[in-house]
């Protein structure tokens, strides 16, 4: 439940969710689920001449599992609090 | 491949529980009920005995006499109530009447047969006959089929065979194997008895005995026979359990009809037997039943329901169109509320329960009036090809579920696209009402909501013409109900209860704390908000063990596997190995690895020591002594890891140097100073300053021992001043370390730190013991030689220049000296 979490608290900013295809997508974090599917709503393809189908999509689903990399704004992530939930995480699972 | 006892064996009364034991090998597919509604595992071969076996005595009374013997409602035999007789066998079971007749035709042909207490009854060839009429009366189907050829039975025999049908009623697909038998049975005396019925004369349609469900059925044959006086007169289209003791609620009747079982068997009917090959005759008495269990039959699964977990939701398209129409509301995000939570139910809720629990929000619509009815396929279809692609963002959603308990944190941050808006006639009267709503289903931190709201509304005014038109032309909107829309939320959101809310969303949570707080102290205390806090939801934690089945004196356990209760496979036994181990593993380690090892040990102790306060607010009386032990105990133990050797009370240079060299290590320490108690946090500054130099060589990637500056600070200005003197000689050191001092940052910065702390000790306090002896004032003079010795360009730059600086000078160094001192510091006086 750690990035699910984590997610969640990225939920209203700004995100680059790159795919497995290649394709970048850039938009505002929607919502997230336990599968970390996310919603992105007013998308924008970086590379809109490659990608001349994405013109018109504003809101897009995408599946968690096809998601290579997800750019996130530093100043919202709080990288000590991250490592303090993995280790929560790791004691929680030792038990 | 059945096996019956042969006509001509002597089956005494005992037996008659226990002889029959099936080689049935075909696995019965049609009651794969993997959900667990139907997962009642029950000893089928069992009940297959007990309602096949009925039939397959050939002999004559004495079968009968048996059954009727075993089924104990020998007193009731004579009572002729015959209404409720006729009705109850027919719905006992068509299948296996047939079979009984011929049965009951040889009682009534070879009544010398009969043993004894079949005679006190006095059947004789009245069974048959009764029979016929029951069947013929009740069931129009068999009536049809084989109406001339049985002879009616009597009236009296009904009630016999109401005792001897009752635990044979079994829905079709399960039955169908034992269903077979009783054919068989009926092509075995067929010679004798030309006018019975054939095993083809099946009643398609459903029967009343298959209305009911396979777990009713089981209800039943496990209370066992009834008296038949208990027997209720309805008719059988009015309730199929009126034959027996009711222990199946009438709310079952209602469940019934909802049975996916039940509607298969409506549209599909029956399947066909295959037509048996004759039945061998012998039985093997030596094969028995295994006693009744000596566990709990029911493991693991979840308590039956009618409608399984995963059947979605009925379509009631007129109620959806009402609840819409009827039951507006605009939800809108709302200044956020502390929600008041019931309490926690005491096991996981399924999607079906979540809906019919009482709470409003789920059963009103979301639509606010003018939205557009739920269309019918055709006029979707219309629309999907008249209308343009594209979906409206954050349109109404599920509404807020704050009342729903069994705590679920959904991921939906608004409902799915195609959800986005109910389209009847286009509401053009909506474009100017307020921006997207988010509707949400998620707890969110009240922070966060508000900075969403603000967000959304900053961000709305521009968008809302676009999306008035994308809402007109949404070719997406009414596929699916509002019913089913939240049911499909709901399963989703039964994966997210939380037994441990504040473990699961630990991220999260401490996220936005972090972020009020931190908005509180940038905020000026006048506009005081008191901090709102989220609260989530929480799932009592049930522990469910699966405990294996077990027959009294069988070998080795049942293994019943349902969803909730998957099989086990392997016996994993978590061996974790002693510190002994550890230490001749990490001898073979190298360093770096060591120190990081240490490093996060320590780390985990530090987030308990943290989360103490939380706990321990939360903690009942009883076991905050337990609690405030531990801590104690942790926080021993986190000092320890700083010493040399356990019994040493000093603090261990090389440990913390260790330490210090790596950054997650000065990360560890900097959060641990503060815990630590006063002395020890102490001698540790001290162990840092006497050992900058090298610190600061290992710090030259990282740069973050800057990190420290804030703790560092705190201890030092807890010290008292003959500490802070030696802190100055420490850090003053050997020859030319405070050179290497001047040169880092931190150490300049630490240097500033403890200058200033001796003189605001100096000025506030007249009688400090600072100038007791001259050990201060040498320091100072010596530190600023240095100072005034070293090139501008290699002092490095303060973190910060505390303002009592040049006071501190001002009493030490002659104007000449204070004034160069000033420049090249840059302190002035406006830094005061």
């Amino acid at each position: 439940m750690l990035f699910y979490s984590f997610f969640k608290s990225l939920v209203g900013k700004d995100v680059v969710v790159e795919l497995k295809n290649d394709l970048s997508i850039c938009g505002a974090l929607h919502s997230v689920d336990q599968y970390l599917n996310i919603k992105l709503t007013d998308i924008s393809v970086t590379d809109p001449e490659k990608y001349p189908h994405m013109l018109s999509v504003k809101n897009c689903f995408i599946r968690g599992s096809v998601v290579r990399y997800v750019q996130l704004p530093a100043d919202e992530v709080d990288t000590q609090l991250l490592q303090d939930a993995a280790r929560k995480e790791a004691m929680q699972q030792k038990q | 491949m059945f096996r019956f006892q042969s006509l001509d064996e002597d089956c005494t009364l005992e037996e008659e529980d226990t002889g029959l034991v099936e080689e049935e090998d075909e696995i019965d597919q049609f009651n794969d009920d993997t959900f667990g509604a139907g997962a009642i595992d029950d000893d089928w071969q069992e009940e297959h005995k007990r309602l096949a076996g009925l039939d397959k005595r050939d002999g004559p009374g004495a079968e009968l006499g048996l059954e009727v013997g075993g089924m104990g409602g020998e007193s009731d035999l004579g009572r002729g109530e015959d209404s409720s007789s006729t009705h109850l066998l027919s719905s006992a079971g068509h299948l296996p009447l047939p079979s009984i007749l011929p049965s009951l035709k040889f009682a009534s042909s070879s009544s010398g047969l009969a043993p004894p207490d079949m005679e006190d009854r006095g059947r004789g060839g009245d069974l048959a006959e009764s029979l016929a009429r029951l069947i013929l009366e009740a069931d129009p189907a068999i009536a049809g089929v084989g109406a001339a050829e049985r002879p009616s039975p009597s009236r009296s025999s009904l009630s016999t065979l109401q005792g001897l049908d009752r635990p044979r009623v079994l829905p079709q697909p399960p039955s169908i194997p034992h269903a077979t038998q009783p054919h068989q049975h009926s092509h075995h005396p067929q010679h004798q008895l030309p006018p019975g019925p054939s095993a083809s004369s099946l009643p398609p349609g459903p029967p009343s005995s298959s209305l009911l469900s396979y777990q009713q059925q089981q209800h039943l044959m496990r209370r066992g026979t009834a008296p038949m006086a208990q027997m209720n007169s309805h008719s059988i289209w009015e309730s199929s359990m009126g034959f027996g003791p009711v222990s199946l609620t009438p709310g079952l009747v209602t469940h019934m009809e909802d049975s996916p079982l039940m509607s298969i068997i409506k549209e599909v009917g029956l399947p066909k037997r295959p037509p048996q090959g004759r039945i061998d005759e012998g039985r093997d008495l030596s094969e028995r039943v295994p006693p009744p269990r000596s566990s709990s039959p029911v493991i693991g699964s979840p308590p039956v329901r009618a409608v399984p977990i995963g059947t979605p939701p009925k379509q009631p398209m007129s109620h959806a169109l009402n609840h819409q129409i009827h039951h507006p509301t605009a939800v809108h995000v709302r200044a956020p509320v502390q929600h008041r939570f019931p309490p926690p139910f005491p096991e996981r809720v399924s999607p079906n329960t979540l809906l019919n629990i009482a709470n409003s929000p789920l059963c009103r619509g979301p639509f606010p009036p003018g939205v557009g009815p739920v269309l019918s396929q055709i006029q979707r279809a219309q629309l999907l090809n008249s209308q343009v692609a594209g979906f409206p963002r954050g349109g109404p959603g599920p509404p807020l579920l704050p009342g729903c308990g069994g705590g679920f944190r959904p991921f939906f941050g608004g409902p799915p696209p195609p959800l986005g808006h109910r389209m009847g006639p286009p509401p053009h009267g909506h474009l100017n009402h307020t921006p997207p709503i988010r509707h949400n289903t998620t707890h969110l931190h009240p922070q966060h909501r508000r900075m969403l709201t603000q967000r959304m509304q900053n961000q709305g005014g521009d968008r809302c013409r676009t999306i008035g038109d994308r809402r007109s032309r949404d070719p997406y909107s009414n596929l699916m109900t509002q019913k089913e829309k939240e049911w499909v939320t709901k399963i989703q959101m039964m994966q997210l209860q939380s037994t441990d809310p504040y473990l699961d969303d630990y991220y999260y949570q401490n996220y936005y704390e972090k972020m009020e707080k931190r908005q509180e102290r940038e905020r000026d205390s006048s506009k005081k908000e008191h901090t709102t806090k989220l609260i989530t939801p929480q799932v009592a934690k049930v522990e469910h063990t699966y405990r294996p089945v077990q027959f009294a004196g069988s070998l080795g356990k049942l293994t019943v596997s349902s969803v909730n209760n998957p099989r086990k496979m392997i016996d994993a036994v978590v061996t974790t190995r002693t510190d002994d181990e550890e230490k001749r593993e990490k001898q073979v380690w190298n360093k770096r690895r060591q120190i990081l090892y240490t490093v996060e040990k320590m780390y985990s102790l530090l987030l308990e020591v943290q989360d103490f306060e939380k706990r321990f607010v939360q903690a009942p009386e009883e076991d905050r002594e337990a609690l405030l032990e531990q801590q104690k105990t942790n926080t021993m133990q986190l000092c320890n890891s700083l010493r040399e050797k356990e019994w040493d009370d000093r603090v261990s240079d090389e440990k913390c140097v260790m330490i210090m060299s790596v950054r997650k290590g000065k990360r560890l320490i900097s959060r641990l100073l503060p815990l630590l108690p006063s002395p020890q946090a102490a001698a540790v500054v001290m162990a840092i300053s006497r050992n900058i130099p090298a610190i600061a060589k290992k710090d030259k990637q990282d740069q973050v021992l800057c990190w420290l500056m804030e703790p560092v600070s705190a201890v030092i200005q807890s010290m008292s001043s003959s500490a802070l003197t030696d802190l100055l000689q420490e850090l003053q050191g050997s020859e030319g370390q405070l050179v290497t001092v001047l040169h880092n940052k931190f150490g300049v910065t630490l240097l500033y730190l403890i200058l200033s702390e001796g003189e605001r000790m100096q000025s506030s306090d007249p009688n400090c013991q600072l100038m007791d002896d001259n050990r201060w004032t040498e320091l100072v003079f010596s530190v600023t030689r240095e100072l005034l010795s070293v090139p501008s360009s290699s002092l490095s730059p303060p973190l910060f220049t505390p303002t009592n600086l040049l006071s501190l000078f001002s009493r030490y160094v002659d104007r000449q000296r204070l004034e160069l001192l000033q420049d090249k510091l840059q302190i002035t006086s406006l830094s005061r």
